[in-house]
């Protein structure tokens, strides 16, 4: 909570100076809190649901317990995914529902935003898609400790990753490593899409309607949720097959 | 019928079952064909410079955990794996059991190949292991069974019948309300025994079920896993380091070494082939028979009036009657030597044996 705290105070900050990120993307002060608010509710969301889990998978894989869920006769990950549920990170997600509503409050009085009875609806599913990229790319990494042993970076490497998609895809299309990271975590590993689009869907900076390339992207964060999952598994098949197990 | 999320997760895993319907049962129970698999360990000098320079340039060893085995059981067999430690059982069995996949060779349980881990297979064996925990740490142990009813599938009124036999033969119906952390070692195994067999496998390994447990308790275990398997007709692989173990259940002893099978027969086959002595106990009348004897060679001990001799399996009536015809002996008793003892003289035969193909190979 501290955190999120802080960092809506750095960016009430850098508004003093700003009137919007990226000339004529639209993501003015309003617009940039609903998709702050947007990342808040899939980390949680994802922070509630897995982190504990995949944390733990990687302890089963270095005591060598793991052996357990693989003798079971269900699939093993979906037995290693949802055991716990760590409900003490959602409050972060309740903050980023009440800054949306604010924000969005605040955004109307300004301009006129279209909403239909899809909306809601679909900004639900693609912060759905959101997570499953998110759970995607967690299931990857935490796989990595079946080939170190030990994985005690998970958190780290959470960390970094998750660091490139809590902004506007817009900030990256300026320069060539701009361009390339852009690429990366648009195309290899669609992160910075199924942010993207969910707070799109509400902030609307480039106003009604959406661009054709908006359409575009939103169609692509589904295709890149339904890749990321099944990249995942294979990584996680893959691992399973380089299993050592452990002493005893 | 409202749903709820137990009944959705059984019927999930249900949708996830692959149905393979062949399995031929003239066919053995397990059917291991040149079976091997090797580690890659990697070899660390101790130090801070040795640390750094493992980073650069890594040495690896190489252990042939498990080395070319060939084995066949038959349904309804108990058999026993018997091995120094690091002779290659534990993996054995998690190579059985699919939890780790191997370098060569076949593998075929109940028609299945194990690391495939198809549910259909899962859902026919269990593996139990002395050293490791599966049950919930915190709740009941009867809340690890009924995760396992569910996984398992196992309807509610069989599951109930089976837990409550199950309770009763090991007789810790009482404790089944109380956190698994609060048991004894020995409740807890046979918690953990229970939690293996609610599905009723065709097929259980059990790997060193009785490690660190009281007499009463291992007693108590073979005497229960002795009335389940005769009850069942299941088809149990077992390690143990305990002979008592071993003589009580299996018929059948499978001796690995170094990876390999060293030995594949009964109990008594072993004595007979590892141990060419027998042990001999007189109890003599009076001390001077028992002075000319003491000069016997291959002496054990001397405990007036009775004395322990070892003698060779064959020559056991000569020396016999000699000392009859020439002394009065009150009592005589022949037997065999410990099987603890048998056992280590094979283990170290077969480590021999092992060093001295290493060498032929380098």
């Amino acid at each position: 909570m501290a955190w999120a705290g802080m960092n809506w105070g750095l960016f009430k900050i850098i508004y003093r100076h700003t009137g919007e990120i990226g000339l004529d993307s639209g993501w003015h002060e309003h617009e940039f809190f609903i998709f702050l608010g947007t990342i808040w509710i899939i980390n949680s969301l994802i922070q509630t649901l897995f982190m504990a889990n995949a944390a733990e998978f990687s302890e089963l894989i270095r005591t060598g317990n793991l052996d357990f869920a693989l003798l079971k006769p269900i699939d093993t990950q979906f037995l290693i995914s949802f055991p716990r549920i760590n409900w003490s990170q959602l409050p972060n997600g309740i903050l980023g529902v009440m800054l949306i509503a604010h924000s969005l409050s605040e955004l109307m009085q300004e301009r006129e935003i279209y909403f239909s009875v899809f909306s809601l609806p679909a900004f639900l599913f693609f912060i759905g898609c959101g997570a499953v990229v998110m759970y995607s790319v967690m299931i990857c990494l935490a796989s990595t400790s079946i080939w170190f042993g030990r994985n005690q970076n998970l958190y780290n490497f959470w960390f970094y990753i998750t660091n490139f998609y809590r902004y506007p895809m817009e900030i990256y299309q300026r320069s060539g490593v701009g361009m390339a990271l852009w690429g990366t975590f648009t195309f290899v590993v669609p992160i910075l899409v199924v942010s993207n689009i969910p707070a799109r869907i509400l902030a609307q900076p480039l106003g009604t309607p959406w661009k054709s390339w908006e359409w575009g992207l939103a169609a692509y964060a589904i295709i890149g949720s339904i890749w990321s999952l099944m990249a995942s598994r294979w990584v996680f098949k893959r691992a399973l097959k380089s299993y050592r197990s452990a002493s005893s | 019928m409202p749903i709820r999320g137990k009944t959705f997760i059984a019927d999930f895993s249900r949708l996830l079952v692959a149905d393979k319907p062949f399995y031929n049962p003239a066919m053995p129970t397990i059917e291991i064909k040149n079976l091997s698999k090797t580690y890659r360990v990697y070899q660390k000098q101790e130090g801070l410079i040795a640390s750094v320079r493992g980073l650069f340039h890594r040495e690896y060893r190489e252990v042939h955990a498990v080395n070319d085995i060939n084995l066949t059981v038959e349904e309804g067999e108990f058999v026993a794996f018997l091995g120094p430690n690091g002779a290659g059982k534990t993996t054995t069995l998690k190579l059985l059991s699919g939890v780790i996949n191997p370098d060569q060779g076949s593998v075929e349980v109940l028609g299945h190949v194990p690391w495939e881990r198809e549910n259909e297979y899962r859902r026919k064996f269990a593996l139990v292991m002395g050293q490791k925990n599966q049950l919930w740490w915190d709740l009941p142990a009867m809340e690890s069974f009924r995760l396992n009813q569910h996984i398992y599938c196992v309807p509610k009124d069989e599951f109930e019948r089976t837990r409550d036999e199950l309770c009763e033969m090991l007789n810790v119906t009482s404790l089944l309300g109380r956190p698994v952390r609060e048991l004894s070692l020995g409740e807890r195994m046979k918690m953990e025994l229970i939690a293996a067999l609610i599905h009723k496998p065709d097929v259980l390994f059990l790997d060193e079920p009785t490690i660190g447990l009281d007499v009463v308790a291992q007693h108590k275990i073979q005497e229960f896993l002795k009335a389940y398997q005769q009850e069942q007709n299941n088809t149990i692989l077992l390690t143990s380091h305990y002979m008592k173990d071993i003589e009580a259940l299996c018929k059948r002893v499978v001796i690995i070494a170094n990876g390999s099978i060293y030995h594949d027969g009964s109990l008594e086959d072993i004595v007979d082939q590892f141990s060419g002595d027998k042990i001999v106990t007189l109890q003599l009348h009076d001390d001077r028979s028992l002075e000319a004897i003491s000069k016997i060679p291959n002496l054990i001990e001397i405990d007036a009036p009775k004395i322990k001799f070892r003698v060779d399996r064959d020559g056991v009536g000569r020396v016999l009657s000699q000392i009859l015809s020439e002394h009065a002996v009150d009592d005589i008793v022949v037997e065999d030597p410990p099987l603890e003892e048998v056992i280590s003289n094979v283990f170290s035969q077969a480590e021999e044996k092992g060093r001295r193909e290493v060498e032929t190979h380098s």
